[in-house]
């Protein structure tokens, strides 16, 4: 009985470029780059938004572009 | 065949006939130098993320460059940017291989839709131009 109820249902994530079927992440996509940016403006690890390696990878990247270009902030003090 | 894109940020102060004259100084160097200029872009005034030499807007300006040969006049355009105080940041990115890639990737939705859609969607919540100085 008391084992039965540590089960509990955790909603699966996707990766969401996979989902969405975006296959170049774009330096100049402001709004979808924003989703994996967290207030700190860190980059949002694999491990809590889901995203599959292959496309973390140039999500990284493409965020990278964009703080270069002052379109997304490095840092929010 | 290479493709590029080329962006640049230049100082808000300089006036947007200014802005036009250097994209046309520097497409003039690119077309010089064997390439095409296959699109071009000007997002206009925009608030920086963080300020960067005391600024905090600058005007984007986007150039689609593509090169038959793969020799371009970039290294030079990149290295007169780097000279003018005016310009605040710039990027080349070589898009060829990566949109490739994606482009072999089956079940793309729509290519037309998806592309508008991205466009719409492009300026974030801070896209709007904004008046002051």
């Amino acid at each position: 009985m008391a084992r039965a109820r540590k089960v509990f249902f955790r909603r699966r994530k996707v990766c969401k470029f996979c989902a969405d079927k975006i296959d170049y992440i774009d330096y100049k996509d402001v709004k979808l780059l924003q989703q994996f940016i967290p207030e700190r403006s860190k980059i949002l690890p694999r491990r809590i938004s889901g995203t599959c390696a292959n496309h973390q990878r140039p999500l990284q990247q493409a965020i990278k572009r964009a703080r270069h270009l002052a379109l997304i902030p490095f840092t929010t003090d | 065949m290479r493709t590029y894109e080329l962006m640049f940020v230049a100082d808000p102060r300089v006036s947007d006939e200014d802005v036009v004259a250097m994209t046309q100084d520097y497409k003039n160097m690119i077309t010089a130098g064997g390439s095409q200029i296959t699109g071009e872009e000007s997002w206009g005034r925009r608030k920086l993320a963080y300020p960067i030499n005391k600024v905090n807007e600058g005007k984007y300006v986007l150039l689609y460059i593509s090169s038959e040969s793969g020799k371009t006049a970039l290294p030079e355009v990149e290295h007169r940017m780097r000279q003018n105080d005016r310009i605040l940041r710039y990027l080349t990115v070589r898009t060829d291989e990566d949109l490739k890639r994606a482009a072999r990737r089956p079940a793309k939705s729509g290519g037309a839709s998806s592309e508008d859609r991205e466009r719409h969607d492009r300026m974030g919540d801070d896209g709007e131009p904004e008046e002051e100085v």
